[in-house]
């Protein structure tokens, strides 16, 4: 290549420009490694399609599924209230993982202060407890949402509680999270200039750090609000309540015209939420 | 009467390894103008930030007013702080909040907490906030946010914040140096009359030695963390420049009405006060 260049005027040659055998070496090896992954996880799997039957399949998905039985959402037969009919429920999950949101928020609130470095540093004190607390969000947000899920079954049996239990539990992982790194991003400027004035740490806060937060705190809010509308439906699988636990009792007992309402039901309310987080958060930034 | 402010061997070296101020003594009497120059990186913005300790210094004293900054701790090094207004090159400005609710920031050394966290400053502060804001020509715009304005508005309202706290000394870091020519003098001309009207002490550092000319009554070179000339600002002749700057250094002249200052000459008094009446000094 051009270590032409490098060589006639007695410089040393960047590796880059090195032979080219070095550069596709590395490229076949990656190419090699991820086909050689690949046949390893198609081997393993043991991926077994003989047992197919998209007659069936056809028959129910568009038999059945497609042909939803809107009493499913609206028979206010063998129901006690409003809220036990399909669409009741709907609203009930929705208002789920909206407790579960604000639930979240009061523990994540404080704790993203004390989990974003630039408010902790300084002290190695204030600097081990940013480090514990960003930890903490780690843990809890490792832990599957439907595993958080069935250890909140276990604690309060079958039901809200355990949906809320889940979802808010969760959300202080994701919510702290993200709340602290808005904070790290703030403009370190106006604290500066704030402490200069002979203000105390918590006048610096409310005066140079909060304004610049409360946008990105909503908008993140809102988000996460829109994430956790997703889950609520999912969890009823697990037995942690909404609108999810009677259709998993539905696709259970093979009653696919109404499993197929609820699903329809779940897709419009997920895709409204998602449409409407989105232009709120636009107007927002 | 002791010196407003004396630094005795300053000595800052951060966490990197880096010496940023190499043992800085320094007097300030009450009233002075000091220009701080020096090349970026000299350590001018480390040692005006050793003065109200927004920086720790590794070793040596600042003594403010008879008080020992450097052992003070808690609200007794926040009482020294609010003594001393700062401005910035970047403003440093809350960008979403009021100009009004910026320059209140500059009481807030004042202010019992409750008063901040409910937003109810006292009526005096008020009052002071509007004063100051008219003074800095920008009372018209008390109620827009400080991101609306432009980088001089946005400059007068951080000399209002420093102003509200009634300091005794004005430490500004660089407050020129994002603004056009034009702007630059409007600026320094703030601090020119805090300083002879208020009597407040301004310790000011400046990438131009022709703004040190004009504005300081004493000039403060750094030179790799040390202090390379302390001294009127006529003194600096053409060795001293070269000493300071390094050889290969041209003086950059800084002047309103010129599109392109670079390599540009010190004007000649007939030029610059011809230029004079292009600064923009809006009505107080």
């Amino acid at each position: 290549m051009s270590a032409k260049y490098f060589t006639a005027r007695g410089l040393p040659v960047p590796a880059e420009l090195g032979p080219a055998w070095r550069t596709s070496w590395r490229r076949w090896t990656a190419i090699a490694a991820t086909l050689a992954v690949l046949a390893v996880g198609v081997r393993i799997t043991d991926i077994d399609t003989s047992r197919a039957n998209p007659e069936y399949a056809a028959q129910i998905v568009f038999g059945q599924l497609f042909r939803p039985d809107w009493n499913a959402l609206f028979s206010m037969e063998d129901v006690e209230s409003v809220w036990d009919t399909g669409l009741g429920l709907m609203v009930v999950t929705i208002m789920l993982a909206v407790v579960a949101t604000a639930a979240s928020i009061v523990l994540a609130l404080p704790f993203s202060f004390l989990g974003a470095r630039n408010i902790m540093s300084g002290h190695p004190v204030s600097l081990a407890v940013y480090s514990a607390v960003r930890l903490l969000f780690t843990i809890i947000r490792s832990i599957d949402i439907l595993i958080v899920g069935i250890i909140g079954v276990i604690l309060f049996s079958i039901g809200n509680a355990a949906g809320v239990f889940a979802i808010g539990f969760h959300n202080v992982g994701v919510l702290g999270k993200l709340y602290s790194e808005a904070i790290e991003n703030i403009d370190q400027g106006p604290i500066e200039a704030v402490t200069a004035t002979g203000a105390n740490r918590l006048q610096v806060i409310w005066t140079a750090v909060l304004p610049q937060i409360v946008t990105p705190f909503i908008a993140l809010t809102i988000y996460r609000l829109d994430a956790n509308v997703r889950f609520a439906p999912i969890l009823g699988f697990v037995g942690a309540g909404g609108i999810g636990l009677v259709l998993f009792q539905n696709l259970q007992l093979l009653r696919y015209p109404q499993a197929g309402a609820i699903i329809l039901a779940i897709v419009i309310t997920v895709a409204a939420m998602d449409f409407f987080s989105a232009q709120i958060r636009k107007r927002l930034l | 009467m002791p010196p407003l402010l004396s630094l005795e061997h300053i000595v800052k070296v951060y966490p990197g390894g880096t010496r940023a101020l190499d043992d800085v003594s320094l007097q300030v009497e009450r009233g002075e103008f000091v220009v701080l120059i020096g090349l970026s990186g000299s350590g001018k913005s480390t040692l005006l930030r050793c003065i109200n300790r927004l920086v720790e210094p590794t070793s040596g004293r600042v003594v403010f007013d008879r008080t020992d900054v450097t052992a003070a701790r808690g609200a007794e090094l926040r009482r020294i702080r609010r003594r001393m207004g700062m401005i910035f090159q970047q403003f440093n400005l809350v960008r979403r909040s009021s100009v009004l609710h910026n320059a209140l920031a500059g009481r807030l050394g004042y202010q019992p907490l409750w008063r901040t966290l409910a937003g109810r400053p006292s009526r005096v502060d008020l009052e002071l906030a509007f004063a100051n804001l008219e003074r800095v020509g920008i009372l018209g715009k008390a109620f827009s946010r400080a991101d609306a304005l432009s980088g001089g508005q946005q400059q007068r309202v951080g000399i209002a914040r420093a102003l509200m706290q009634r300091p005794d000394l004005m430490l500004a870091d660089e407050p020129v140096a994002s603004l056009d020519p034009a702007t630059s003098h409007s600026v320094m001309r703030y601090l020119e009359e805090i300083n002879h009207a208020d009597g407040i002490t301004v310790i000011c550092s400046l990438h131009f030695l022709s703004l040190a000319r004009r504005y300081g009554t004493r000039v403060v070179a750094l030179k790799g963390g040390r202090v390379a000339y302390d001294g009127p600002p006529a003194g600096i002749d053409d060795g001293r420049f070269r000493e300071i700057y390094g050889e290969d250094a041209v003086e950059v002249e800084i002047g309103p009405g010129q599109d392109a200052p670079l390599l540009a000459k010190v004007p000649t008094g007939a030029e610059a006060s011809a230029a004079e009446h292009l600064i923009d000094i809006p009505d107080r």
